[in-house]
């Protein structure tokens, strides 16, 4: 059987890193998740995720910074951002720079999901 | 005798016969017979008429009768077929023979053989004919002249050309043709030819049938016979009428653009245009109109060939679009063709088609001169004599001289507009209340007028060609002033040009004041040059001052209270729980759906979902808490109660900076009477500005503590105290004159507007360095307010200053 796609959650949140995997598992991912950027750095999920899923605001390290560090690294591990806040600039500010998605929480299943599929390769 | 005849005839070196009067023949000799291979009976009577060629038997049969009939001597021509079935030509020559009574009683002829003859006839006339042919064929005018100068024919291209046959052609005299501008050249040039046999060439313009000149360019050939004879001359003409239009356009062009250049007045370059339009399209005649400054009025620009009459009516005219087509030409920005005045329905009840047919003009062909900016500048048009309709070459003749006439239109404005710009300049160097200095692309002065020299106290001939920075330029600020200057120039990048700044200036006598300066660069060629201009502010800077302060409060005032700045910080803090809400309903949803169900894992979600529900819902509550009663301001209020309410709705800012919060209120503290919302928005404003300066500590606790407490016996004082890199003191003199841009995230307020709140209360804000690591921000806020809060249980205020938070000083 085809090993699941691993999608990797960093949120300072704890009511998204509690209730995102359980979702996403549901649908048949694999889901880790992480409460800051700088643990997410640190753990062996930078060179195994499929798809990152992450928060724009958090503390020290946002994910577009995030997002920046990974192209240094050079990764280009497709990004889906989440963020609570309602300014719908951040949208396309994001899309320029090589988000595959941003969702305004909250966001509904299918909109994660349509993501999601956008985000990794097809099959 | 008889037989004696016959064999003389047989003997005679032709074919012989005689006939009766009736046209019968009676008698063939025997090299008739021989020839025709036809006996003698075969022949007479009419027999003969079988040997002559069908073609040719009914006329020549018919023509025979006729001359019988009529008893004159004839010559015919006819084919006759030999023996041998081939046709020849021959020549039959008879006489009558007639009695002594003058009756003719015998015809006696001889057909002589001229085949030869005619065979040589035929190839000349085939000859001829192709020659004619190519003549007819040839793309060009020709015409044939005899060697004195006859005309003697052309092709038919010629006759059409000039509308008439040779024989009125040779009448008219071709010479007359031309037009009067040529004609003598064109007719010395000719005579010249004559005489001298050689061949010539000459382009003139010619009038065609139609009344139009075309340019002609002819090329005259004499053709001479074997012995060196002049037979003829062939003259070829084509029409370089276009090619000459475009010849004549470039140099008329490059005239008037030189005349532009030079600087000519414009009456005299817009008649020289109109000579030249009228030279290439001659039956032409041309006007410009220029318009007035104020775009209302028509003026005479030139107009050489037009009644001088006309040229008067038309100078001033209102430009109205229903006079006539230069009218609506302005109007309309397009061009107006009236190929015929006396039928054009467009002005019918205007008085200029009456006017214009009164001097004899029949269409006008109107064209808007355009500026750069495309804007209508003026009207160029063309009258003719006759009804006529633009072809595309003059089309594109009226666009190009239009153009012409636009730039030089737009020349002698500008030529205008710079004469009275630097007259202006001069009046506003001389009487400006500002300081003009003008320097060159060294920084050197260059110019310094009367309010300069009043202002900073040097004349002018003092300081040009100084460097501007070691006159008016304060020591200390003059490397940076050479550094920009020389930015500038390097890279085109200025921080003040094109903008109005503030600096300090110096005066002759050492003493500074405030100006204001907009740079400006010199639109010039070469080097760069600039303007500055300044302005002694030193008064108004004062008045600003108070003002500005004034204005920038109110407008922070009215930043805080605005609803839609909290919305967002609203939203924010209920994004999150509904997120949580949202998802772990998903899941709960989908476990459900699972063969078997997952119970379990849904209830767990179904448990979170609750739980991030109640979140939702206390952050609104206490929201609504914060905002309920906005509108009554100066309501009694617990000064502990209204930070506790603060650090809950900031709770997941601090949980997310990882911030501790220690609260520290006295007790039994008695209420302050002050706006619940502004005092804690000044309460949030400060824990937020906390929590941002501990942000960055990592090798302590994050830690903020607030406490209340009394500050003097008729004070209530809240303090908040971080741990983070602290203020130094010439800092914390100026942290309340910035403007505190807010945290997007945050709906914190600037400490400006903090202060002006609690002073607005009656009290004051401060801040301190502490004695450890960190800062202390505190404000004071008065408690008794004519004793409407008597009823509450009170603590004294304490006459010792223990109750201060340790560390923090005043």
């Amino acid at each position: 059987m085809k090993k699941p796609p691993l999608v990797c959650v960093v949120d300072d949140d704890e009511s998204v890193r509690e209730s995102l995997p359980d979702l996403l598992k549901e649908f048949g991912f694999a889901v880790e998740a992480f409460s800051s950027a700088e643990d997410f750095l640190t753990s062996e999920a930078v060179s195994k995720a499929d798809c990152l899923i992450l928060d724009i605001a958090m503390p020290r390290m946002s994910g577009p910074d995030l997002q920046r560090e990974l192209r240094r690294r050079g990764r280009n591990t497709p990004i889906v951002f989440i963020t609570a806040h309602s300014e719908a600039s951040i949208r396309p500010r994001t899309l320029r720079q090589g988000a595959v998605a941003c969702l305004f929480k909250p966001f509904s299943q299918s909109a994660l999901l349509d993501a999601l599929s956008a985000a990794l390769p097809a099959g | 005798m008889a037989i004696d005849f016959s064999r003389v005839f047989d003997a005679l070196p032709g074919l012989v016969w005689t006939a009766f009067s009736d046209g019968r023949a009676d008698f063939v000799n025997s090299r008739w017979c021989e020839y025709t291979g036809l006996s003698v009976d075969e022949a007479l009577g009419e027999g003969w008429q079988s040997a002559v060629h069908p073609d040719d038997r009914a006329d020549l049969v018919g023509a025979w009768l006729s001359f019988t009939q009529a008893g004159e001597p004839g010559e015919l021509e006819a084919r006759l077929r030999r023996f041998d079935g081939e046709h020849r030509w021959f020549q039959f020559r008879f006489c009558p023979l007639a009695d002594e009574d003058g009756t003719i009683i015998r015809w006696c002829g001889i057909n002589t053989d001229i085949e030869d003859r005619k065979r040589a006839e035929e190839a000349q006339r085939a000859q001829e004919h192709r020659a004619r042919m190519i003549i007819e064929g040839l793309p060009a005018i020709v015409t044939l002249m005899s060697p004195a100068g006859e005309l003697e024919g052309g092709n038919r291209r010629m006759l059409e050309y000039f509308g008439a046959e040779v024989d009125e052609l040779r009448r008219r005299g071709l010479g007359h043709s031309y037009h009067p501008d040529d004609q003598g050249a064109v007719v010395a040039r000719w005579r010249r030819s004559l005489e001298t046999g050689d061949p010539c060439e000459f382009v003139a313009r010619s009038r065609r049938s139609d009344g139009e000149y075309r340019w002609l360019r002819t090329v005259g050939v004499p053709l001479r016979d074997t012995e060196g004879h002049l037979q003829v001359w062939y003259l070829l003409s084509t029409d370089v009428t276009d090619q000459t239009w475009a010849e004549a356009l470039l140099a008329g062009e490059k005239r008037l653009l030189q005349m532009v250049a030079q600087g000519s007045a414009l009456t005299e370059v817009l008649e020289a245009l109109c000579g030249v339009v009228e030279s290439i399209a001659p039956r032409s005649l041309c006007s410009i109109l220029t318009i007035d400054p104020d775009s209302i009025r028509f003026r005479h620009g030139a107009g050489p060939s037009l009644p001088d009459p006309y040229n008067q009516v038309l100078d001033g005219l209102v430009m109205d679009r229903y006079f006539g087509p230069c009218g609506m030409a302005a109007n309309l920005k397009t061009q107006v063709i009236a190929s015929d005045v006396a039928t054009d329905p467009r002005w019918r009840d205007s008085p200029w088609p009456e006017m214009v047919l009164g001097h004899g003009l029949r269409s006008c062909w109107s064209t808007p001169i355009l500026s750069r900016n495309d804007e209508v500048i003026g009207v160029f048009a063309l009258y003719q004599h006759q009804p006529s309709e633009p072809t595309a070459a003059e089309l594109d003749i009226v666009s190009q001289f239009a153009h012409l006439a636009g730039i030089a239109i737009e020349r002698a404005e500008g030529d205008a507009a710079l004469r009275r710009s630097e007259a202006r300049k001069a009046a506003i160097l001389d009487s400006s209340l500002d300081c003009i200095i003008s320097i060159d692309h060294e920084a050197r002065i260059t110019e310094f007028n009367a309010a300069a020299e009043q202002i900073f106290g040097y004349r002018e001939d003092q300081v040009a060609g100084e460097l501007l920075a070691e006159i008016i330029v304060p020591p200390r600020y003059r490397e940076q002033h050479r550094q920009g200057f020389a930015r500038y120039l390097a890279t085109g990048e200025s921080r003040l040009i094109g903008r109005h700044t503030e600096l300090t200036a110096i005066r002759a006598d050492g003493t500074e004041f405030p100006v204001e300066l907009a740079i400006a660069r010199l639109p010039t060629d070469g080097p760069p040059a600039f303007t500055g201009f300044l302005r002694d502010i030193s008064d108004r800077k004062r008045s600003e001052e108070a003002l500005d302060k004034v204005r920038a409060e109110l407008s922070r005032m009215a930043r805080v209270t605005s609803l839609g700045a909290l919305t967002a910080s609203i939203a924010h803090e209920v994004n999150q729980p509904l997120s949580g809400i949202i998802t772990n309903a998903s899941t709960c949803l989908k476990m459900l759906a699972a063969e078997p169900p997952n119970v379990q894992g849904a209830q767990e979600t179904a448990r979170r979902t609750v739980r991030d529900g109640n979140r939702a819902a206390d952050i609104i509550k206490r929201l609504r808490a914060l905002f309920a009663n906005k509108e009554a301001a100066g309501e009694s209020m617990d000064l502990g109660e209204a930070a506790s309410e603060v650090i809950a709705l900031c709770a997941s800012d601090l949980q997310r900076a990882q911030v501790v919060v220690r609260q520290n209120f006295a007790d039994q503290l008695p209420p302050i009477t002050a706006d619940r919302v502004q005092i804690q928005q000044v309460i949030q404003n400060l824990l937020m500005n906390a929590v941002d300066a501990v942000g960055d500590v990592e090798d302590h606790p994050r830690q903020i503590s607030i406490a209340t407490g009394w500050q003097d016996a008729d004070h209530l004082r809240l303090s908040v105290r971080d741990t983070g890199a602290g203020i130094d003191a010439a800092a914390a003199a100026r942290l309340f004159e910035a403007f505190y841009t807010t945290k997007s995230e945050g709906m914190g307020i600037g400490l400006s507007v903090s202060r002006s709140i609690i002073e607005n209360h009656g009290g004051r804000l401060w801040a301190e360095p502490n004695d450890g690591a960190g800062a202390t921000f505190a404000f004071s806020l008065p408690c008794r307010s004519d004793g409407d809060a008597s009823d509450a249980p009170v603590s004294a205020p304490p006459a010792a200053a223990d109750s201060r938070l340790s560390g923090v000083k005043r």
